[in-house]
């Protein structure tokens, strides 16, 4: 408030001045027409790629390279969902995928819970030069590991397997700094509190710091999930045509088919394999924010 | 501040870490080098096995071809009960060799894998196969039924490395109609390269025209038919190939011809590869090409394909050598079986049990009416299977008679190269650029050749051989 | 106080402290091991391997070629040609993925009825894996299917075995994917903006137009620089699109070999780790210098702030 009151004079209510407030009610709706048709442009960008693949998977093969396009699925196909289902092996390749990003997530939120609590509320030797190295790890990108890990992950025998796909994501830099931070505002008083109670780290950590660390904790889950669950490079090197242990993504490269006939198919995959991560989006969309903001906002 | 703080604790990392990983690559290079030499074929082990060896077989057989060899597979497993042998559909032999090569980091090999003739002095440079010379002296297996260039493009520097399975060479694929059309003998196709480019001519003024299909088999194979080497040391057989030595007049006659049908508009130019691959073929079938030179494998796929348009009578005649003065022959392509030595012993001996069954008089039989491949005894020639086939289907005897006619030298057993596959797609690029930059042939060989140099000399080097 | 009742307290917190000090550490080594086996060794193994040529098949020995790999590496024309089209995909990208994020956040800024839909609609690109939005455009851009054709492009080859079209193709892809990431960051961004501030500037009868461009952009300017960062490094690490929509067979391959992809095929279709690791340690060297930066800047807008 105090910024506005040189120009606002005092006890006046605030009003904005007069010739701005001509027709204002005319002025209000035409702005918010603006508004709607401006957000509505916005959406249409957005969602018409994956409306046209909707659209798309619902055809007929045969009126795929109808000219005009059709913007409207005609006599709606819904057993190419099926066939999806069934051909591109995707319940399976979605099983995979869940298991692989429960490994991932779980892992993740676990150590890095750990780690933050020690640089947090311990004291050792070394810690801040520990700190500083996990750190260092988000200046490395997983590109650059990736030659020696698929040896190491090739002479552990771990080829095609859920150990290849997620031990070397069990940890996270980013994730430990973020909980680092959010047990750091915790007030000592509480920490003393819990002391003269009796309570030891762990009792510490999983009654008081993890509580009151949920949302930290909450966004990296998210955070992690969608990074696992989108992995594309690293199960395109360490599994095989095993369809045992393929997750959804390196399944859905398979089931891209040259022919114009299997296109439909192909699309409805791609559907099938979104949709969960959709509905994930409309229930944590607040954590999710959170978390990919937690960068900028530090 | 923090910046400078993580800089240090990276350095210091690093000092660390590169003591503790400085034993990493050596580790790599224990294997050793005389494992593939010392190999000796573990035949008894099958005996010994008391049940069942099942084995997996990586091959690249597709339509007609595929059905063939799963009808000689079935065969074999319901013959005998020592060996299972379950086919694996890579597709093509270029997913087989990734998969291969991948699969030797990774421990996921097959028993037996199906590879392209290109593939041969590549697999003994893995040290990952067990040379069939071994087995065929510890089984006192006889090999003198083989057609000779087809055996011994398998042998390399005195050793019988794989044995050859799927053999084929270019023919020439003409429609008689057509010819009769423009005026040509429908049984005469031409037999030169000159012949073969006024009959594309012919072709042309006449409504119809020639494909030429993009493959560095072209230059090879030309060669081959001149008695010419394309690398040196024997063209890689009696010492390992170090440079390439096609820079000829012949090769400049080659190009020359070839440059001149393409670009006087008589022949169109096709990849070999990718979704445009088989319109040549196809194109016959539309009478858009009265003819076309490619392989033989494709004629049993071809003649099912060809046999509902009646505007077409599918003609095959022999490869159009450069001159029929020249005492040369085309050089076998194909595919050969290639028994890995990363698998237990029961294992290698059951593939050797089965890889002689594809290989026998009868199954090269089958397999050559199935498919149009050549069959790679001699003996099956007098089967009833074959000699029926040709004598209804002429066409199928065409590659047969090419393959055993002529000397086998040097040059028409073929080249041998590490890099081949590359070595091919750089002349396939000069040869290109000829056609659609209008370079010409001169200079184009002259590129081909010094990029061949430098793929032969860089895999040289990556292999340690220089 | 006794002596010996000093000692002992002194020895109960010495024992303490060693006790804290060892829980500290088993709580920091999970995390660290995962880190010494995956990431350090890893990444420290590649200035070995830069110095080693590759055998051509797995198992084979490697030779000790020293700096003469490193070099002949940096100045092939196949690493020099990566290096343009990485940064032609960054430019390609970069922009138009902020531009298109920033129009969305303003235009959502607003509270209005229903704006909460539009704003899961808009950061929904988030969730579209790799793969999927992949698929989606390999239709979109078919040369067949839907509107190229309809729209009378069809050029031959096709847009995505195009030497010119394919890498727009596939940056008109990642800065769609990229959309709802953009558009979260700037949407955090312009909420930062404290409302009185805009406010005021309205009220000394500032236009919209004049506010946007004079208090917000300046105010955003934070975010605008981390979306750079976060939009650089996502065009950096684009792979999964080039490998579906493109691949290592097609005509175009060439053309939109960015250094990661180019990593990936040398090492995969190559079978050549040495060659590898040296744009590896470029790619880190590139990585580590827009680090740098985020971290220069974070650091002068924690002093700003002050």
């Amino acid at each position: 408030m105090p910024v506005d009151a040189p120009s606002v004079p005092n006890g006046a209510p605030r009003t904005r001045p007069d010739r701005k407030s001509a027709h204002p009610r005319r002025r209000r709706v035409v702005r918010q027409v603006i508004r709607y048709t401006l957000l509505t442009v916005g959406a249409i960008i957005v969602l018409f790629p994956i409306y046209m693949t909707v659209v798309n998977s619902l055809l007929a093969p045969n009126l795929l390279d109808r000219q005009p396009p059709l913007l409207f699925p005609v006599h709606p196909q819904w057993h190419t969902y099926a066939t999806a289902w069934s051909q591109g092996h995707l319940g399976l390749y979605l099983r995979n995928s869940i298991i692989q990003t429960l490994i991932i997530v779980a892992g993740q939120v676990v150590t890095a819970v750990l780690a933050a609590y020690a640089f947090a509320f311990l004291r050792f030797p070394f810690r801040r030069t520990l700190f500083v190295v996990f750190l260092s790890t988000l200046m490395i990108p997983f590109e650059v590991t990736m030659i020696t890990n698929l040896n190491t992950v090739n002479s552990l025998g771990w080829y095609n397997t859920f150990q290849g796909l997620t031990v070397p994501f069990l940890a996270t830099g980013f994730g430990t700094f973020l909980l680092r931070q959010a047990f750091l505002q915790i007030p000592r008083d509480l920490e003393e509190a819990a002391a003269l109670d009796g309570y030891g780290h762990w009792r510490f950590l999983l009654r008081v710091a993890l509580p009151l660390a949920r949302p930290t904790v909450a966004a990296l889950a998210i955070f992690s999930f969608l990074g696992s669950w989108n992995q594309y490079l690293w199960p395109l090197l360490v599994t095989g045509d095993n369809n045992n242990i393929r997750t959804v993504q390196i399944g859905l490269k398979a089931l891209q088919g040259n022919q114009l006939q299997d296109l439909n198919v192909t699309l409805a995959g791609a559907i099938i394999a979104v949709v969960p991560l959709f509905v994930l989006l409309v229930v944590f969309q607040k954590q999710l924010v959170r978390s990919l903001t937690a960068g900028a906002v530090k | 501040m923090r910046t400078g703080a993580l800089a240090l604790g990276v350095s210091a990392l690093a000092l660390v870490l590169a003591a503790c990983g400085s034993s990493a690559t050596s580790s790599s290079s224990s294997s050793s080098s005389s494992q593939a030499l010392a190999s000796s074929c573990p035949l008894s082990a099958l005996a010994k096995a008391g049940k069942t060896v099942n084995i997996d077989f990586w091959e690249a057989m597709n339509q007609a071809n595929g059905a063939t060899l799963q009808k000689l597979t079935t065969q074999f497993n319901s013959s005998q009960p020592k060996v299972h042998v379950t086919l694996v559909d890579e597709n093509s032999y270029t997913t087989i060799w990734q998969k291969y090569v991948a699969g030797l980091s990774s421990g996921q090999v097959p028993d037996l894998a199906q590879l392209t003739q290109t593939d041969l002095q590549s697999a003994i440079d893995t040290r990952s196969f067990l040379p069939a010379q071994s087995c065929i002296t510890a089984a006192h297996y006889s090999t003198s039924d083989y057609v000779p260039r087809a055996l011994s493009y398998y042998r390399v520097d005195g050793v019988q490395e794989a044995l050859p399975f799927a053999v084929s060479n270019p023919v020439v694929y003409y429609n008689k109609q057509s010819f009769v059309a423009a005026g040509l003998n429908p049984n005469d196709p031409p037999a030169t390269l000159s012949q073969y480019l006024s009959d594309a001519a012919a072709l042309k003024a006449h409504g119809s025209g020639t494909a030429l299909v993009l493959d560095s088999w072209h230059l090879e194979t030309w060669l081959s038919t001149a008695n010419q080497l394309f690398v040196n040391n024997g063209n890689g057989r009696t010492a390992r190939a170090t440079k390439a030595v096609f820079d000829t007049p012949t090769a400049k006659q080659i190009w020359t011809d070839l440059d001149q049908l393409v670009r006087s508009g008589d022949a169109a130019t096709n990849p070999s590869s990718g979704p445009d691959a088989f319109d040549n073929l196809l194109g016959m079938g539309t009478g858009q090409y009265g003819m076309t030179i490619d392989s033989s494998a494709d004629l049993g796929t071809i003649t099912e394909l060809l046999s509902s348009h009646p505007n077409v009578t599918l003609g095959v005649g022999p490869f159009p050598v450069l001159s029929t003065k020249l005492r040369g022959g085309v050089e076998p392509g194909g595919s050969a079986i290639y028994i890995s030595n990363k698998v237990p012993a029961a294992q290698q001996a059951a593939a050797w049990e089965y890889e002689t069954f594809l290989d026998s008089p009868s199954s090269q039989a089958t397999w050559a009416a199935g498919t149009g491949y050549i069959p790679v005894r001699k003996s099956s020639v007098q089967t009833s299977t074959i000699q029926s086939l040709w004598a209804t289907h002429p066409g199928f005897k065409v590659a047969y008679t090419q393959l055993v006619d002529g000397p086998t030298t040097l040059a028409t057993t073929g080249a041998v190269l590490g890099p081949y596959a590359a070595a091919r797609t750089d002349v396939i690029d000069a040869e290109e650029s000829m056609y659609q930059q209008g370079v010409s042939p001169s200079t184009a060989l002259k590129t081909a050749l010094a990029k061949v140099n430098a793929t032969i000399t860089s895999y040289n080097q990556r292999v340690g051989t220089s | 106080m006794a002596p010996a009742e000093v000692g002992s307290r002194r020895v109960a917190r010495r024992s303490r402290r060693l006790r804290e000090a060892g829980l500290g550490y088993l709580l920091v080594l999970p995390a660290l091991s995962v880190f010494g086996v995956f990431v350090f060794y890893p990444f420290f193994r590649n200035f070995k391997l830069a110095l080693y040529q590759s055998p051509p098949y797995p198992g084979l020995p490697s030779h000790y070629v020293g700096l003469h790999q490193v070099g002949q590496v940096l100045t092939s024309s196949n690493f020099l040609q990566s290096l343009v089209t990485t940064f032609l995909f960054v430019v390609l990208v970069v922009p138009a993925g902020l531009l298109v994020g920033l129009f969305l956040a303003v235009v959502a800024h607003r509270k209005l009825r229903g704006i909460a839909a539009y704003r899961v609609i808009f950061s929904s690109t988030v969730v579209t894996s790799v793969a999927v939005s992949a698929l989606v455009f390999y239709s979109l851009m078919n040369p067949v299917v839907g509107l190229l054709p309809w729209l009378g492009i069809s050029p031959h080859p096709p847009v995505l075995e195009s030497t010119t079209w394919a890498l727009p193709a596939v940056a008109i892809m990642a800065v769609w994917q990229f959309i709802g990431l953009s558009f979260i960051i700037m949407s955090a961004g312009l909420q930062s903006i404290s409302e009185e501030v805009l406010e005021a500037a309205r009220v000394d009868g500032a236009s919209n137009w004049t506010v946007f461009w004079r208090v917000t952009v300046p105010l955003l300017s934070p975010t605008l620089f981390f979306g750079v960062v976060v939009a650089t490094i996502y065009a950096f690490q684009t792979f999964g699109q080039i490998d579906i929509l493109i691949g290592y067979q097609n005509a175009a391959y060439e053309h939109v070999n960015v250094l990661v992809y180019n990593i990936y095929t040398t090492l995969v279709y190559g079978e050549n780790s040495g060659r590898a690791a040296v744009m590896s340690i470029a790619l880190f060297l590139i990585t580590l210098v827009l680090t740098l930066l985020q971290l220069r800047f974070i650091e002068r807008r924690v002093q700003y702030a002050r």
